[in-house]
């Protein structure tokens, strides 16, 4: 295929839409393109949060493999990397702080928009969807100016469903008319409760939930503005679209809200499709996957020789793809500026079992996602694939002591 | 020539044609030219004069903003080379802020001290507070100290087009620029062109420009600065290290700038961080 295009769409949790769950209505959209998809239905995010997670999808890494993290190390070969030397057009629209170029996300784009320079209200605090759509489709029309244009990798990445929840009345009308809000009254209760991580009052919660769920349908009605841009300039049909999240949004499943630095799949499942123009028949895979096979999927659909230091696996072709246990790594975010490493947390998950890792509390959980997908029964003293799944875990656990502060290795 | 010196010989050649083509469109007198000090502008403004040179024309009118809190090393530069170059040359500030804050750096500065126009500004940027920290390049200040005063610089000048030393790579935000950049008038803004020979120059390209012609340069590039905006928020990137020789392919040039820290700071503590 001549393109690849992905688009990410941050803190989209997998069960909020249709095809991956009995949720209804809030993707249509999204729901309507399963024909010429393949629906992958057990992925899992290297990390809770977009720093962890953006590791994978971009650099087919994990977050603590290089110290503590500060924005993205050198040592990381970035998609775009590859991508621009062969001669692949490469661009990129955002709006997520944790990506600007200040943090070193700017490396080998051919274009490169994250937003830092222009200005944002603090309900919507960052470039909507809508926007990012406009300067996407501009960028497309100069670059597809004839027939001969050269090849692109297009990512693009919508911030719409990320906090404060504070949707237009028009979306709140079309999803939950009854919500009866106005829009400052959504943003005390993101900065009352949300903010606070106060679970205490159900009925917020559950309101907070409903106002996440009227984002999510506004960004649907965003992936249908991007596809009818790419129909009108005609690259529709030479694109793949890998379509996924970063991670996604607690409602006190286990105790929170919002993504803080925990391993439980309200966080680390992600939804994962893989658009192909030309398939006329959906697909499912069941395999386990992660988002670090992202960016060796990319490098496969533009024919390229695989990238040695890509941790992940080419999901394409389905039968060539190896299942294997996949890891998760995050710290704790919010008890200090730019992230406390000494509280990290490490997932692995093997089948349908699970072992996650606190390591600053030595503790360990196990769950049975085939009997208790919600992770609500913690095993670890009762299974007996207990040890062998610690011990697969184990390495990875503070690999990054062998770092110093200044990102050298420790001798 | 070396196959070095035709490089970027063929890099100043593109940046000549860019402001012949300027000196097409406008009249030197509706022209003007954004000057810091930094290495960007300076290799801007050293180019413009030699077109000018080579074609009999005037060098157009040349601004640079003080914005207070700014490097003595800088202005000793300016001064010396707006003399050498025979430059008409106008310094600019935001006195009324300075005013309203004492004349001290980070002192508390209370809206209803400002004049109506800075006033008027905060509105437009969405500043709903009583008080900002006087800081040349906080997102109030910055905006205040250095982007009121080159609108009404254009306005009092009746500028129409305007050359800067942009880079296309020094921002990733700018990825999209081109060459000649319409801003259509708006609330506080009159209409005027960027005009942005530069903009194909990486920050490899600039310093080997430099040393190819020989161009002057503020001194303290040679103090391990690699990026200049105020004094009391640039800092070293490597002491001793002089900024060409430094890793400018991995280690972001205006890591040692705070304005976009702030601004990224800023959006993260929005979003619910922090």
């Amino acid at each position: 295929m001549k393109n690849v295009i992905l688009l990410t769409i941050d803190a989209l949790r997998k069960d909020a839409l249709s095809c991956y769950s009995s949720r209804k209505g809030l993707t249509s959209f999204i729901d309507s393109l399963q024909d010429k998809c393949i629906k992958f239905t057990r992925a899992q995010s290297t990390g809770p949060y977009t720093q962890a997670s953006f590791p994978g999808i971009l650099t087919s890494g994990h977050y603590l493999e290089y110290g503590k993290p500060k924005g993205l190390s050198p040592q990381r070969t970035l998609i775009s990397e590859p991508l621009k030397q062969a001669g692949i057009v490469t661009a990129a629209f955002h709006s997520n702080p944790y990506l600007c170029g200040l943090l070193g996300w700017n490396r080998s784009w051919n274009i490169f928009y994250d937003s830092m320079e222009d200005e944002v209200d603090p309900k919507t605090p960052y470039i909507r969807g809508r926007a990012i759509n406009t300067k996407v489709g501009e960028w497309l029309s100069s670059h597809v100016g004839d027939k001969n244009y050269q090849p692109f990798f297009l990512w693009l990445h919508y911030m719409d469903i990320h906090e404060p929840y504070v949707p237009e009345r028009k979306y709140v009308e079309m999803v939950d008319p009854s919500i009866n809000l106005s829009q400052d009254e959504m943003y005390s209760l993101f900065q009352n409760t949300l903010l606070r991580r106060d679970v205490s009052d159900p009925e917020k919660v559950a309101l907070l939930r409903r106002l996440y769920n009227v984002r999510v349908r506004e960004v649907d009605s965003y992936v249908q503005e991007f596809f009818s841009i790419l129909a009108d300039i005609d690259v529709l049909k030479d694109s793949v679209i890998i379509i996924t999240s970063d991670h996604g949004d607690e409602f006190n499943e286990h105790g929170g809200l919002s993504h803080d630095d925990k391993m439980y799949c309200e966080l680390i499942n992600i939804p994962l499709l893989i658009y192909h123009p030309k398939r006329n028949k959906g697909e499912v895979c069941d395999s386990l996957v992660s988002n670090i096979d992202i960016p060796p999927t990319i490098i496969h659909l533009f024919g390229l020789e695989p990238v040695a230091s890509f941790e992940g696996c080419s999901l394409i072709p389905l039968n060539d793809y190896l299942e294997r246990g996949v890891f998760g790594e995050a710290i704790d975010q919010r008890s200090q500026r730019g992230g406390d490493i000494n509280k990290d947390i490490y997932f692995y998950q093997e089948n349908d079992l699970k072992v996650i890792y606190r390591a600053n509390l030595d503790s360990w959980e196990m769950y049975d996602l085939n009997e208790d997908p919600r992770e609500l029964n913690n095993i670890i003293n009762s299974s007996p694939e207990a040890k062998e799944l610690k011990n697969k875990l184990k390495p990875r656990v503070r690999r990054w002591l062998r770092w110093s502060n200044n990102g050298r290795k420790n001798k | 020539m070396t196959d070095k010196e035709e490089r970027y010989a063929e890099l100043v050649n593109k940046s000549k044609e860019v402001i012949r083509e300027a000196f097409k469109q406008f009249k030197t007198s509706d022209l003007a030219i954004t000057w810091t000090g930094g290495k960007d502008s300076t290799l801007t403004l050293w180019i413009i004069r030699r077109v000018c040179q080579e074609d009999g024309i005037k060098v157009p009118k040349v601004m640079t903003i003080d914005e207070y809190d700014s490097f003595e090393e800088i202005h000793d530069f300016i001064n010396r080379y707006a003399k050498e170059w025979n430059l008409d040359l106008e310094w600019c500030r935001n006195d009324d802020v300075v005013r309203a804050a004492g004349g001290k750096l980070n002192a508390r500065v209370e809206v209803r001290d400002l004049n109506e126009r800075n006033q008027a500004e905060l509105k437009r940027i969405g500043f709903k507070g009583e008080a900002f920290p006087f800081e040349a390049e906080s997102y109030v200040g910055n905006h205040l100290m250095k982007t009121v005063v080159f609108n009404m610089y254009v306005e009092r000048h009746n500028v129409k087009g305007i050359f800067q030393g942009l880079r296309r790579d020094e921002q990733a935000a700018r990825a999209q620029d081109d060459y000649f950049e319409k801003k259509e008038a708006s609330d506080l803004i009159p209409e005027h062109v960027r005009i942005k020979p530069i903009l194909h120059f990486t920050e490899r390209d600039v310093w080997n420009t430099y040393q190819v012609y020989k161009i002057p340069y503020c001194i303290l590039y040679e103090q391990g600065y690699r990026s200049l905006g105020a004094k009391s928020t640039s800092a070293i990137a490597q002491p001793g290290v002089p900024a060409w020789e430094q890793d400018l392919e991995h280690i972001a040039e205006r890591a040692g700038r705070r304005q976009d820290k702030e601004q990224m700071m800023d959006r993260l503590r929005k979003l619910g961080y922090m």
